[in-house]
């Protein structure tokens, strides 16, 4: 630690030597009033649409800015239309489980209650399990390699259709569909909202507080997460949204917390009561324990980094403080059978839902980064620990870090970081304040920072479907191209989330994708998005200058578009223009 | 009509190519160089399994009571003949999990090696610094920029200046081999192309005359991609048959072992192949003979024989190595599963290991033997492991470069490699 700390101070003097060296120095040149709009299209949204730039013009930059930052008082019509067919996400996480039951469990409560039909008996016993991938790891993936084939493809087959009939008759869809939806609406929102910087610190915080949907009840939490944690909290305080995500059932689950229990939980509970219903083998005498998965992660990767001060022992007492915090029937219970019965959600005790449980709670003293915390606390533990962190100024150090690399630079100027995180702490963790620090600092408005940055995936296919004009459904046959480059929406296995760095994104096999994902944009060869691109009028010449103003607001160097131009013959369409210019090194950058 | 192409780091002169129709000149010097070198050179396979293995259960110590007091509900029983859920006896101390029975032929025949209570020293306990640590090599330092198989390949030249001496079957390049010298990532081989029907060919010549113009890192890492990709062509993956019988799982990571295993044929000059698979973070219900691990091990194992298998004589100059960031407790949790621990166990598998042998001390596992009194103590670095095969097996003269910081000793070497 103290080495750490060391190289941190040596680092910050360096970093303040470099700065009275560049100061004597002209001043880094600031950006056009054109660059400057394009540049805040770029990083505080996905990029230009047809007409944004000169909307922008007219407005006014820094009044685009605030309005931004404000996106409560942006109307959002388009968007919303956008999203209305996606049921998903108006549905609370127990009307999910009801209606998106997973097949397996279904079937188990029917025939618990002796209403399995018969052939749907028959077929489940005659099929070939797929044992092998029933691990954690495994979630739909579209260009994953086809399921193992079973013995008998037949019977595999008679059960997945009866499972489809049984399942249109009793108006019930297949839980792969949560997801599908739940793509879909960040692509569309990301695609047609007006309140893009919004849909960025969604993007943003999504990955910050990463949860993977292919983990256990995962993909019924989700929507949820997206719903009622990240959206309303995505611009307002840190330490609001941190409660918010500490209180989610999906990071709950996905961080294992709701089955932590403290070791002294069995004396106190020999009532009936949720703790029961976390033991679905009640004849096993053991002692359910204590789970530090979701105070590592806390500490490490949500506020206050890994060099941020604390140890193994703090980590522990963390781990006792959230006991107790856990998911009312966290897979569901019977909702999906109930439902069918016709039996009401009781209001009171929703499935999926978070509670506070005291008899799992490790009510005793604990100390924290010094802090003690007082025996008897019950919640109040948790949320002392989430005030004491997010306050903390290693965490104002870390978010302002990462929210520097997001938006100016992979390799963060220290003055700017400095600046942020002293933004963040003086305003309580105002994440429009911590925002407003970046968008106005010359760091961000330099030519250094002018497409500097390789757009990730999911930036690359929304900035191209918006920049083209196309008009996207964002179902599975555009959120396959975001997975081929290797950024499936909540696909992200680990809790640290997607890279933002640049060196993760540029290999050999993503750059392929990326190309191939412009042919196909050009060559409308991507089911569910459409493009309608100009017939050409065998002036390549003129064609191909009209699309680099377009697509990249003609920002490219004399010699790449003469290279360019090389390339096209009098009879080509103007695809093979949009392609390649879709798929140049410059539009790979934001 | 030579092009000079230049590397990331804009320093190496990688290789020189002509138009696409002609061969690719790596190609040529990879190919004389097999015919000089007699076909020997060395090939390793790194496969990192992520999420962190629970070692104890992989290679169960059933001959310590501990084990089973400790694991009440998670044990591995006892070797017993006719009981196919308990340890494939190795040593009468150390057993094979039942899942992992693909590997007992490999035992027998002495072609496989274990080095049980190995890893990193470093006592984090977060998965992301341990892969770190394991990857870059240097424990408890987080600025070391290339992982140590990228140093490897920094530290010693490579005569045929093969495009496919370093290949990642992975969709991201990942750490280990992140560096100034060059690899390959990518996740299958026959996607790796320019999909565009019957305009391709055509499509592609538009992007290499774009890519070739400019100098940035994304416009080399463009340069480099075609070149594999006019390579890869010929190779014609789609049309590939395993040998000997072999049987890759059908899933990702067996395909990937079949693309290594498809590269290596192919002889294209690859030394340093790496791949992963995931899964292995057991908090809740891990099982067994049967359950979650169970079934991964079988996939594990079962990759890994194949491609044994399917390389046949080829093994006497590949080996396979195994990894994990950290072990996992030792007693298992309130959620019969088990948390992030310490030390773990890594295989080794190639013709030319000193097999059907479990390597390193054992370290016991009564109380006040653990480490911090949870998790199985460490005993030999992963670097001598790491160092041994660089040295002993790729035939690295300076593997002390690889890992900056650590005095590694050849007498510290577990001689699993003669």
């Amino acid at each position: 630690m103290k080495k750490s700390v060391a190289i941190l101070l040596s680092l910050t003097i360096i970093a303040a030597q470099a700065v009275a060296a560049v100061d004597k120095r002209p001043k880094t040149k600031a950006l056009t009033d054109e660059q400057r709009i394009i540049h805040v299209l770029n990083r505080l949204g996905f990029g230009p649409r047809p007409g944004d730039i000169e909307r922008v013009k007219a407005m006014g930059v820094e009044k685009y800015i605030n309005q931004q930052l404000n996106p409560e008082k942006i109307s959002d019509s388009v968007a919303e239309n956008k999203v209305h067919d996606l049921t998903v996400l108006n549905m609370t996480t127990a009307e999910l489980y009801e209606k998106y039951p997973q097949p397996g469990q279904l079937l188990r409560q029917l025939q618990a209650r002796g209403k399995l039909p018969a052939d749907l008996g028959e077929a489940r016993e005659n099929r070939v399990k797929r044992g092998a991938n029933a691990n954690a790891s495994e979630m739909p993936k579209n260009d994953a390699m086809p399921a193992p084939s079973p013995e008998n493809p037949l019977q595999n087959e008679k059960y997945r259709q009866l499972i489809q009939e049984y399942y249109r008759e009793n108006g019930l869809q297949r839980p792969e569909r949560i997801m599908v939806d739940l793509q879909a609406s960040r692509i569309l929102r990301a695609v047609y909202s007006e309140r893009q910087l919004q849909e960025v610190m969604v993007d943003f915080w999504t990955n910050h507080f990463n949860v993977f949907a292919g983990k256990g009840a995962d993909r019924w939490l989700l929507p949820a997460y997206d719903r009622d944690t990240i959206r309303p909290n995505a611009m307002s305080k840190f330490s609001t949204l941190l409660q918010a995500t500490a209180q989610s059932p999906a990071m709950l689950f996905y961080l294992d917390n709701f089955q932590s229990v403290s070791p002294n939980a069995n004396a106190n509970a020999n009532r009936r009561g949720p703790l029961q219903m976390l033991r679905p083998q009640p004849q096993q005498q053991q002692r359910r324990g204590i789970n530090e998965n979701y105070a590592r992660e806390l500490m490490e990767l949500h506020t206050l980094g890994v060099d941020g001060g604390y140890t193994q022992k703090d980590v522990q007492e963390v781990a006792r403080c959230f006991t107790g915090w856990t998911i009312f029937q966290p897979r569901g219970g019977a909702a999906a059978v109930n439902g069918m019965m016709g039996r009401e959600i009781d209001p009171g005790r929703t499935p999926g839902t978070f509670v506070f449980t005291p008899r799992m709670h490790d009510d005793g003293e604990k100390m924290v980064l010094g802090h003690k915390i007082p025996a008897g606390g019950g919640m109040k533990d948790g949320l002392m620990v989430l005030d004491i962190l997010a306050h903390h100024p290693s965490t104002a150090k870390f978010i302002a870090t990462k929210l520097v690399r997001y938006f100016v630079s992979d390799n963060p100027p220290q003055v700017l970081v400095d600046r942020v995180a002293a933004a963040f702490t003086k305003s309580d963790g105002d994440i429009r304040e911590t925002l407003k620090a970046i968008f106005f600092s010359n760091e961000f408005n330099s030519t250094e920072a002018y497409r500097a940055k390789i757009k990730r995936p999911f930036e690359l296919v929304v900035s191209a479907i918006r920049t083209i004009g196309a008009d996207t459904n964002g179902g599975p046959g555009t959120h396959q191209w975001i997975a081929r480059m290797g950024e499936p929406l909540y696909g992200y296995q680990t809790p640290n989330g997607y890279s933002d760095a640049a060196e993760s994104w540029v290999n050999a096999g993503g750059l392929l994708e990326r190309m191939n994902f412009g042919l196909a944009l050009a060559n409308n060869r991507i089911n569910g998005t459409n493009v309608s691109l100009s017939k050409s009028n065998g002036d390549q010449s003129k064609v191909m200058d009209e699309y680099l103003k377009q697509l990249l607001a003609g920002d490219i160097s004399a010699a790449t578009r003469a290279t360019l131009l090389k390339q096209l013959q009098p009879s080509d369409s103007t695809t093979k223009v949009v392609g390649l210019i879709l798929g140049t090194p410059e539009f790979q950058r934001q | 009509m030579n092009r000079r192409f230049f590397l990331k780091s804009g320093s190496v002169a990688l290789a020189s190519v002509g138009m696409s129709l002609s061969a690719p000149a790596f190609l040529e010097r990879a190919v004389l160089g097999q015919a000089r070198s007699t076909g020997k050179r060395k090939t390793l396979i790194a496969i990192f399994q992520r999420g962190a293995v629970d070692g104890l259960n992989v290679v169960v110590p059933f001959g310590e009571s501990s084990y089973y007091s400790a694991r009440p509900s998670i044990a591995i029983a006892k070797p017993q003949t006719g009981n196919a859920e308990a340890a494939i006896d190795l040593d009468g101390f150390f057993g094979l999990h039942p899942s992992l029975s693909s590997f007992k032929p490999l035992w027998d025949s002495k072609r496989l090696t274990i080095i049980h209570a190995s890893g990193s020293p470093d006592n984090t306990r977060s998965h992301f610094d341990a892969q770190d640590y394991m990857e870059s090599a240097t424990p408890g330092v987080k600025s070391t920029s290339d992982g140590w198989l990228n140093r490897y390949l920094q530290s010693k030249a490579d005569p045929d200046r093969s495009l496919f001496r370093a290949v990642s079957m992975t969709k991201t390049m990942p750490r280990v081999l992140q560096g100034r010298a060059d690899a390959v990532a990518m996740s299958n081989l026959s996607d790796f192309a320019i999909r565009a029907g019957r305009s391709s060919a055509e499509l592609q010549g538009g992007f290499e005359a774009i890519y070739a113009r400019e100098n940035d890192s994304l416009a080399g890492t463009g340069r480099e991609t075609f070149e594999a990709v006019n390579y890869l062509k010929k190779v014609n993956p789609a049309q590939y048959q395993p040998e000997n019988g072999a049987q890759y799982p059908r899933n990702p990571f067996g395909n990937s072992l079949l693309q290594i295993a498809q590269l290596i044929k192919a002889g294209v000059g690859l030394e340093v192949a790496f791949t992963d698979i995931g899964g292995w973070d057991t908090h809740v219900n891990q099982g067994n003979a049967r359950g979650q691990l169970g079934n991964l091990l079988q996939q594990f194992g079962a990759g890994i024989a194949a491609l044994h298998q399917d390389l046949g004589q080829r093994m006497d100059d590949v080996i396979i190595l195994t990894m994990s960031e950290f072990g996992r407790t030792v007693r298992e949790n309130g959620n019969r599963g088990t948390d992030h621990g310490h030390a773990n166990a890594m295989f080794v598998v190639g013709n030319s290991v000193r097999g059907g042998k479990v390597y390193g001390q054992w370290p016991g596992l009564k109380s006040d033997q653990l480490y911090e009194g949870r998790d199985l103590a460490l005993t030999t670095d992963f670097r001598d492991v790491f160092g041994e095969i660089a040295t002993r097996h790729l035939g690295s003269t300076d593997a002390k470069s690889i890992f900056p910081g650590y005095s590694l000793n050849q007498s510290k070497f577990k001689g699993f490699l003669a």
